[in-house]
């Protein structure tokens, strides 16, 4: 047997009830060794331990090249032979920046702890000897056997082994896993069915000693292949027979499992990607700047040592008083030790106080997010919240939104809003379903509401019986289905595999046609008070292909009704000759399209006895029939039977958007920002969806794979694609066919990208122009391979937004990752670096605050470059003049205190609060939002520029000085004091010019830093400090002295000005050249923004469907669970478990 | 002119907002505070600047430059300055022989006079320099070469210098006082000036040799250990610097307020030099009383103690008379810098006027069909 399993690939093997089997196997570690097999069900997102936090985050924090680079320096420093600069100068900031760092760490690290021992803690019923007793999760073994209650959150994945429920049926919610709401049923085996619970279930339970044998733990979250072997008997089990991870189990009383798979070799989390650090892309473009620095400054510090080797061979060959300048008489060795001393001087060309500023602007950006009453949602009292503080300028520059669709997009609330029988049109979708008035519905004692529809006509029409058909069609509508009722204090509630079912039956009830139950063979209705009993003959299956589904009953009275419910195409095609009304309902079906609902036909057929007998005889021979044939042989039959039909009408569902989701994605759209969705969903959803939050337009041209896949396979994709535009039959302007192309694509037609990835580059460059992608049927791993997919082939930053534990995996791999807060399952949020209530939200977040945080971080950035380059680079010029031997210019305590005290609060306010047009602005004007998407702030470019402007500076600073000075009385320190002050001048008169949003604080920071550089420079030179210690304060009276002279002061304000000539020059020039469109801006405020309709009448194309979440035909689960005989035990249970299609035939029987 | 708006937001809701607060009562809401910081709402002044605004600027920058450019290079101008090179390079230069014949350890001092005629009279204090050339006393090296404590009185310092004097620190067993290179190499020529009058005979011009020094320097940077009392006993156990002649308590003997470290010639000297080529204060000829020019024109002879050797590392000495004026010294640079500058700014005002009014007719220009 296990030779065998091993062959089949099934080598993971679970014995139930055998703890003592397992144990021994677990998976342990301690430090990096692993062994064992089997994960224990703790859940662990903390990286540290008590032991391990030091070292770890000190390990983290020195992988930045920077930080190693500061600690070098400060090491450097501390070496007499080389410090230019004392070693305290560094340390301080150093020091700072690593626990600041590792602090912030450590309490991100406390938070997840933190959730984890909940997610550890939480209760569930274990079997032990014989008895359930309440455990925690983390106490839970593979082998284990759990009870489940209703509304429990499964722990571990399972194997189901019975239920309380009849058939040990079982329902489950996965909205954690694939988004979707509804309701989901899993069966155990009718072997461990049979056997487990015709006793006591603990003892049964505890006596059960099957061998589980199955796959490897991985990440297929639809798939699974194993097998049960007990008894001596061999069972295969599929996905129907497991409960996953996170799913909830709902309307079942109880469920007992297995469990198989624990902790992290559950599926769920094997679909979690791993944990990034995430970077922004100006902080790359920076790093990578940072390197050029640190390149050119070794490179500099490199002639400098050749120079001073050069220099000091030059000294040796003379006699004099310098003889002594060279160390040891080696001028090589001399060169070696100025080269690192250079380094040190130079360092503050890069200097570590950027790190510290970086993040504190992170952090209040993050703050100012939090604090926007605007993203508030009072209903949830939630706040948008900033979980990553450290991305906020990457959602100034997002090219690709990628969204999932349930609970993002839309409410996952499907309401009935309208409805056309026999060509009149009920209901009105132009009013908002909030405000539809309640119609009075108390003579109908099922009604409970929820019905957003005001027809007072229709009410009228039905009580009245005035229209037969408008009976016909509720009567479909209460027959037509494959909702199940449940009876909870005396009213039906109904469990639907489709919320469009649920929806379509709750309007029934609400009008009087109420669903009361379903037995195998009968389906009970009360029509307006009066109970009847159908007999169900047939149910004609729902699938993709057919788009239609039929139930064949027998009146109470007598006849035989066929009443058939489907896409408007299908049942269009199957009217009978000269259907009446059918004008008038193509016209409703066009309306309610244009309205964005999802619209069904209703039709019903008399089928004559006769036929309905020869045709049961010819279904039950096809039933008997091999697999492969059989189906076509059902589809031929079943199209045999539903045609002729006579129209009734047509039903109008409104798939709730989220509130402001056209509205948003227009804006964003307009924004240059490319949405796709992405869910879980059906194809026919998703699309409907793409239509009503207008992210395809009524005239979009939908790529779909077929066509998708010759386009990529062709030499010349290019060529392909717009000619596959050009024949559109749809797109009326060719010059915008471009625009006007969505491509649709399923899950499994992505994977086939998987199998050919040079595929990836040429989809993304087509799907750059398109409008849109939608992708349905895509599991969480898809999802993030289509993020990964865009990131690899893009240089834009993508941008993930979703509500559920399955869009967690892409969240974590776009760039940025949105949660939405949403009524349930924290999941996303937790793994989110932004968390929102609405969707609706994101245009804020990204046209407002990730505008402004991109344009303060670019202007920090390189206003901070050229402060800190153009006051380092000084000492490369003095350098040619004081025989290059690492002589700073500047007062030690100056270079000290420059970067932090004299020049950071200014930059830092700009960086705080610049606004270049406000919120409203930004709003109103989206296209503002590009400049970030090319990144025109922080390009490599413009950083470039901003060194160049660096070294003009620097060269200003020094050489206007030099002129001045040269060969006068003036000494060293004389020097030093107004190169200072030029330097600050400087760099205060360029952050004057950066600011173009003065707050009161601006202006005071300003004022500040001009006095404070004074006040500290006069200190610093203070008799006081000098006595204390003359050693380290060797400037006294220096600045004394300047501070009276005219010519310091004259020299000071001509380099200054000199220096900031070209920046003011450009600035000029970009006053004159752009003023109109500020202007504009500015202006504009008295303009309402006006969301472009693009919806172009006339050519809509109508759009009707019906979706099922689980493909495969949900009817025969119904008629195989409900009816209250037991399914005819076969002898090879092998088959039965294989082969589950038998099982509904046995029906017809 | 100046277009800007100043957009004061109002607040609007703040007290709708605290009212729901008060509305919450326990159950604390997580709404953000309607503060006019928290939702980035601050009122700002944001200039709009427009080309009216910022042209002008350039103009009235450049208007303001050149004038005091201007003003720069007049006064600079009136200052006079006489400056003779007396390194002895030339064959025929006085000095010559001295610089040629140069040793650290002779013990008699060569002499040699320069000769040089003034042709304007200086009014006013001169005050007279001397200048070193390739001089690298801007070096880093050299410039740490120094024990500040030390030169601060400090007792413990005078007896072990600090390590940065190397290896100037200790000669024959005993601390240097001063120690360092600086100090070492402090500049020990001894200029004297004469004026030969019509009738031949030679005056000697007195020279004012304190308030040379800072202020600051000479009553608090430097101190002698012990006061100024018996310096001898102060600095014993010391050694004098290795290039002097005469030990520190004898650099002035003659006025016990000028000797030691705070005797001026040393504490110019220990103010080092920001770049290669410098000038250091050495003498004061003051004003005379009656209205005679202090140094009238004529004939004078510049008599040297020529000790110092720059030769070895291409040097040059030179002696420098200057008057001086709100500016100081004569500064050429800095008035043509002012003036260049400023007409730069000018030149660009002028470029992007040109560049505006091209760009403003195309503009509207375009502006017509829409």
């Amino acid at each position: 047997m296990a030779k065998e399993s091993v062959e089949s690939g099934l080598t993971w093997e679970v014995r139930a009830n055998s703890c003592h089997y397992h144990k021994p196997k677990q998976k342990k570690s301690f430090l990096c060794f692993r062994w064992g097999r089997y994960a224990d069900n703790l859940l662990r997102s903390y990286k540290y331990s008590p032991l391990t936090f030091l070292p770890l985050t000190l390990f983290e924090q020195f992988q930045r090249v920077a930080n190693l680079y500061f600690l070098l320096m400060m090491v450097m420093q501390c070496v007499p032979a080389i410090s230019s600069i004392p070693w305290y100068i560094t340390i301080i900031p150093l020091i700072t920046v690593l626990s600041v760092r590792g602090l912030k760490d450590l309490a991100n690290d406390m938070a997840r702890r933190r959730s984890d021992a909940q997610i550890n803690s939480r209760p569930c019923d274990v079997l032990v000897s014989q008895s359930f007793s309440t455990a925690q999760w983390k106490d839970l073994f593979v082998g284990d056997v759990l009870r489940i209650h209703k509304d429990q959150v499964i722990p571990a994945d399972l194997l189901l082994l019975c239920s309380s429920e009849p058939h040990s049926l079982c329902y489950v919610e996965t909205a954690d896993i694939d988004g979707e709401t509804n309701l989901k049923y899993r069966q155990a085996l009718s072997a461990t069915h049979n056997e487990l619970t015709s006793h006591p279930s603990e003892e049964a339970l505890a006596a059960f000693d099957g061998v589980v044998l199955c796959e490897e733990p991985n990440n297929r979250l639809y798939t699974f292949r194993g097998q049960l072997h007990w008894r001596g008997e061999c069972l295969l089990l599929d996905n129907q027979h497991i409960l996953l991870r996170g799913t909830v189990l709902r309307n079942t009383q109880f469920a007992y499992g297995l469990a198989i798979y624990t902790g992290t070799d559950t599926k769920i989390l094997r679909n979690c990607g791993k944990i990034r650090v995430k970077t922004t892309r100006t902080e790359k473009v920076f790093n990578k700047v940072v390197m050029g620095i640190i390149l050119s400054v070794l490179l500099a510090a490199l002639l400098l040592a050749i120079g001073s080797g050069v220099f000091s061979s030059w000294v040796m060959s003379h006699t004099g008083v310098l003889t002594p300048l060279v160390v040891g008489g080696n001028p090589i060795y001399t060169g070696f030790l100025i080269f690192w001393s250079y380094i040190i001087l130079l360092s503050p060309a890069m200097p570590i106080a950027l790190y510290i500023t970086f993040e504190v602007i992170h952090t209040v950006h993050s703050k100012f997010i939090g604090w926007d009453l605007e993203m508030y949602w009072p209903q949830a009292d939630k706040p948008a919240q900033a979980r990553n503080t450290s991305l906020s300028e990457e959602l100034g520059q997002v090219g690709y939104l990628l969204s999932d669709k349930t609970g993002t997009l839309t409410q996952n609330r499907l309401l009935y809003r309208q409805c056309c029988i026999a060509g009149e049109i009920y209901g009105d979708a132009s009013v908002r379903a909030e405000d539809v008035e309640p119609m009075d519905l108390s003579w109908n004692p099922f009604s409970r509401g929820g019905l957003f529809m005001s027809a007072p006509r229709l009410v009228e029409t039905l009580r009245g019986q005035k229209c037969p058909l408008s009976i016909q069609f509720f009567s479909a509508l209460s027959l037509c289905h494959t909702v199940m009722a449940e009876w909870k204090e005396e009213a039906p509630v109904y469990q639907a595999a489709s919320p469009d079912e649920e929806a379509l039956v709750g309007a029934a009830r609400e009008l009087g046609w109420v669903f009361l139950s379903r037995t195998r063979d009968f389906i009970v209705v009360s029509e307006l008070g009066v109970t009847r009993q159908y007999q169900l003959l047939a149910l004609l299956d729902f699938t993709s292909q057919r788009r239609r589904m039929s139930v064949l009953v027998r009146e109470p009275e007598g006849g035989l009704k066929l009443y058939c419910k489907g896409a408007d195409i299908v049942i269009l095609e199957r009217l009978q000759k000269d259907c009446p009304y059918q004008e008038r309902v193509e016209k409703a079906l066009e309306l309610f399209a244009q309205a964005c609902l999802r619209t069904l036909c209703v039709a019903v057929r008399s089928v004559p006895e006769a036929s309905w007998e020869q045709w049961s005889k010819t279904l039950a021979q096809s039933a008997a029939m091999e697999t492969c044939d059989r189906e076509a042989v059902l589809e031929k039959l079943y199209d045999q039977m539903e045609r002729d039909l006579q129209l009734l009408g047509v039903t109008a569902i409104e798939d709730r958007l989220q509130e402001g989701v056209p509205e948003t994605i227009a804006l964003l759209q307009q924004a240059g920002i490319k949405v796709w969705v992405l869910t879980g969903d059906k194809k026919e959803t998703a699309v409907n969806i793409g239509y009503s939050c207008k992210l395809l337009d009524p005239d979009t041209r939908l790529l779909e794979w077929q066509e998708l896949r010759q386009i990529l396979q062709s030499p010349d994709p290019g060529v392909s694609f717009s000619k596959a535009r050009q024949t559109d039959l749809w797109v009326v302007d060719k010059e915008r066919a471009g625009a006007k192309t969505a491509v649709v694509l399923s899950g499994l037609e992505l994977a086939e990208f998987d199998q050919r990835p040079e595929w990836g580059s040429t989809f993304m460059r087509l799907a750059e122009q398109c409008q849109s992608v939608l992708c349905c049927r895509v599991t969480p791993g898809q999802k993030a391979d289509i993020v990964t997919l865009v990131r690899k082939h893009t240089t834009s930053v993508t941008l993930s937004i979703g509500d559920g534990a399955n869009d967690v995996n892409m969240i974590k791999t776009a760039h940025v990752g949105v949660g939405i807060a949403g009524v349930e399952g924290g999941q996303a949020v937790q793994n989110a670096d932004f968390a929102l209530s609405q969707f609706r939200f994101l245009q804020r977040l990204l046209l407002v605050h990730g505008r402004w945080s991109y344009r303060r971080i670019s202007l920090f950035l390189r206003y901070f470059l050229f402060k800190t380059c153009s006051f380092a680079l000084v000492h490369i010029w003095f350098g040619c003049f004081n025989g290059f031997s690492a002589q700073s210019l500047y007062e030690p305590w100056f270079i000290a205190l420059y970067t932090v005290f004299y020049t950071a609060t200014p930059i830092m306010l700009v960086a705080f609060f610049e606004q270049d047009v406000s919120a409203e602005s930004s709003l109103k004007w989206p296209e503002l939002y590009k400049c970030g998407q090319r990144q025109e702030l922080s390009s490599p470019l413009m950083l470039a520029l901003s060194l160049l402007y660096a070294v003009y500076t620097s060269l200003v600073l020094f050489f206007i000085p030099f002129g001045v000075f040269y060969n006068t009385a003036f000494d060293y320190q004389t020097m030093a004091v107004t190169v200072a002050m030029a330097a600050t001048f400087t760099a205060i008169i360029e952050v004057v010019l950066v600011t173009k949003y003065w707050t009161k604080f601006n202006v005071a920071a300003v004022c500040v830093s001009f006095v404070l550089f004074f006040i500290c420079t006069r200190i610093t030179h203070s008799t006081r400090l000098f006595q204390r210690s003359p050693r380290d304060y060797v400037f006294i009276g220096a600045s004394d002295k300047a501070f009276v002279n005219p010519v310091v002061w004259l020299t000071a304000l001509l380099t200054a000005w000199t220096a900031v000539l070209p920046s003011l020059t450009a600035y000029a020039l970009n006053v004159i050249l752009t003023v109109r469109d500020k202007q504009k801006v500015h202006s504009a405020s008295n303009q309402p923004m006006e969301l472009r309709s693009q919806m172009r009448r006339g050519t809509s194309l109508r759009r009707s469907s019906y979706a099922l979440s689980q493909g495969a035909r949900p009817g025969r689960h119904i008629i195989s669970a409900t009816s209250f005989r037991s399914t005819v035990p076969t002898v090879d249970e092998k088959v039965t478990a294989s082969n589950n299609l038998t099982r509904p035939l046995s029906a017809f029987k | 002119m100046m277009a800007s708006s100043y957009n004061a937001k109002e607040e609007d809701g703040h007290h709708s907002g605290a009212s729901s607060h008060g509305g919450a009562g326990a159950v604390k809401s997580k709404k953000p505070d309607n503060t006019a910081f928290k939702q980035q709402r601050l009122p700002a002044w944001q200039p709009i600047l427009t080309a009216g605004t910022v042209l002008p600027a350039f103009f009235v920058i450049g208007l303001i430059f050149i004038p005091i450019g201007i003003g720069l290079f007049v006064s600079s101008n009136n200052i006079k300055e006489f400056e003779i090179d007396y390194t002895g390079v030339g064959e025929s230069s006085p000095c010559h022989s001295c610089a040629k014949n140069f040793s650290w350890n002779s013990t008699t001092p060569c002499l040699c006079s320069v000769d040089f005629t003034l042709e304007q009279p200086f009014e006013s204090n001169v005050f007279m320099y001397y200048g070193l050339s390739n001089f690298y006393q801007n070096h880093r090296r050299y410039v740490k070469s120094r024990d500040d404590s030390q030169l601060n009185g400090d007792r413990s310092a005078l007896t072990s210098p600090s390590k940065e004097c190397e290896p100037y620190r200790t000669s024959e067993g005993l601390p240097i006082a001063p120690c360092g290179a600086i100090a070492n190499s402090l500049f020990n020529d001894t200029l004297e000036l004469y004026h030969i009058d019509a009738n031949g005979t030679s005056n000697s011009i007195p020279l004012v040799k304190k308030g040379i020094a800072w202020w600051t320097d000479k009553h608090v940077k430097f101190r002698n250990p012990g006061g100024n009392g018996n310096l001898t006993v102060a600095f014993q156990g010391t050694n004098k610097p290795v290039n002097w002649r005469r030990p520190v308590y004898e650099l002035d003997p003659s006025d016990s307020e000028n000797n030691g470290f705070i005797n001026e010639d040393f504490i110019v000297w220990m103010r080092t030099a920001a770049l290669p080529t410098f000038r250091k204060l050495y003498r004061i000829i003051q004003k005379k009383p009656s209205s005679t020019p202090t140094l009238p024109s004529g004939k004078y002879v510049l008599n040297i103690t020529y000790n110092y050797p720059v030769l070895s590392f291409d040097g040059r000495k030179r002696m420098i008379l200057s008057t001086i004026s709100w500016m100081g010294g004569k500064n050429p640079f800095l008035g043509i810098a002012y003036i260049t500058v400023g007409s730069i700014c000018f030149f660009l005002g002028v470029v992007l006027l040109i560049i505006h009014h091209k760009y403003d007719t195309r503009n509207n220009s375009a502006d017509i069909p829409n």
